[in-house]
């Protein structure tokens, strides 16, 4: 997602790359990321939680609003409530 | 059980060469860059049009279904941005979206982003959404010489100033 980003930007559009992977983001580098420390499938956070996924939100458009160079970072200080592990679907295997 | 201390960032980098080695899929080799181009934004966020790419493997109920397992899938699906977000689905064996699967919106938030519109925090939404560029494409440079140019050039028909991406 990070290589559309570059490509789309370097077309001359600003993008905003959300990140729940921060090592996979800082090799691929996008030209803006959000970093939030989020179990994958929940990058905006948890179900029903509007507040949470509005601050996620506003956070990319804060970063699009306010970043001055290619590869600018937030990183998040929200904290999932429990720990999690990456947990990919294996039925199909 | 709760965290009583931050958890550091999951290095997905060696879990996903496992998973990809289980599934049969060649090794993956991702992208490594040390600069990124940058476009800035062109006028302030209310002023903005804005758009918003999942690659969560989600698309609309009437339509078929992402094949969760696919490798080297450059389907691209518009999804107007009008979409009931009861009326969206995900097949993706990338992660676990037992959450999203009951509230789109914790992977592709559709109605908080309409929710801002209406707050008037970005300006307007472009007429499509959009569905594509899920994992294990192996043919990079088909991606970066052809498909996402193609979809750069779809925003540039909705006059897209910005695009927030979601991975899965």
């Amino acid at each position: 997602m990070g290589l559309v980003c570059r490509v789309v930007e370097e077309l001359g559009i600003s993008t905003v790359c959300l990140s729940t992977a921060r090592d996979l983001t800082l090799q691929v580098i996008p030209p803006r990321a959000v970093f939030v420390n989020f179990p994958m499938g929940n990058a905006f956070g948890a179900p029903f939680d509007t507040r949470q996924q509005l601050r996620v939100l506003r956070a990319c458009l804060e970063l699009a609003d306010s970043a001055t160079r290619g590869g600018a970072l937030t990183e998040m200080p929200d904290r999932w409530p429990t720990e999690f592990r990456f947990k990919p679907d294996r039925s199909g295997m | 059980m709760d965290q009583t201390e931050e958890q550091e960032p999951i290095r997905y980098a060696e879990l996903l060469a496992e998973h990809y080695k289980a599934a049969g899929h060649p090794p993956y080799r991702w992208s490594v860059h040390d600069t990124a181009p940058f476009a800035p934004l062109k006028r302030p966020l209310p002023e903005c049009t804005v758009t918003m790419l999942t690659a969560g493997g989600i698309s609309e109920r009437a339509r078929s279904p992402w094949n969760a397992w696919a490798r080297n899938d450059h389907r691209l699906d518009a999804i107007p941005v009008g979409v009931d977000s009861a009326h969206l689905q995900i097949h993706d064996a990338y992660c676990d979206h037992g959450d999203a699967d009951r509230d789109i919106n914790c992977q592709f938030p559709v109605d908080r982003l309409r929710e801002l519109r209406q707050l008037g925090e970005i300006g307007t939404l472009a007429p499509r959404l959009w569905s594509g560029f899920m994992g294990r494409i192996y043919d990079r440079s088909r991606l970066v010489e052809q498909s996402a140019p193609a979809f750069a050039a779809a925003l540039k028909e909705d006059h897209v100033d910005l695009l927030i991406a979601v991975p899965a």
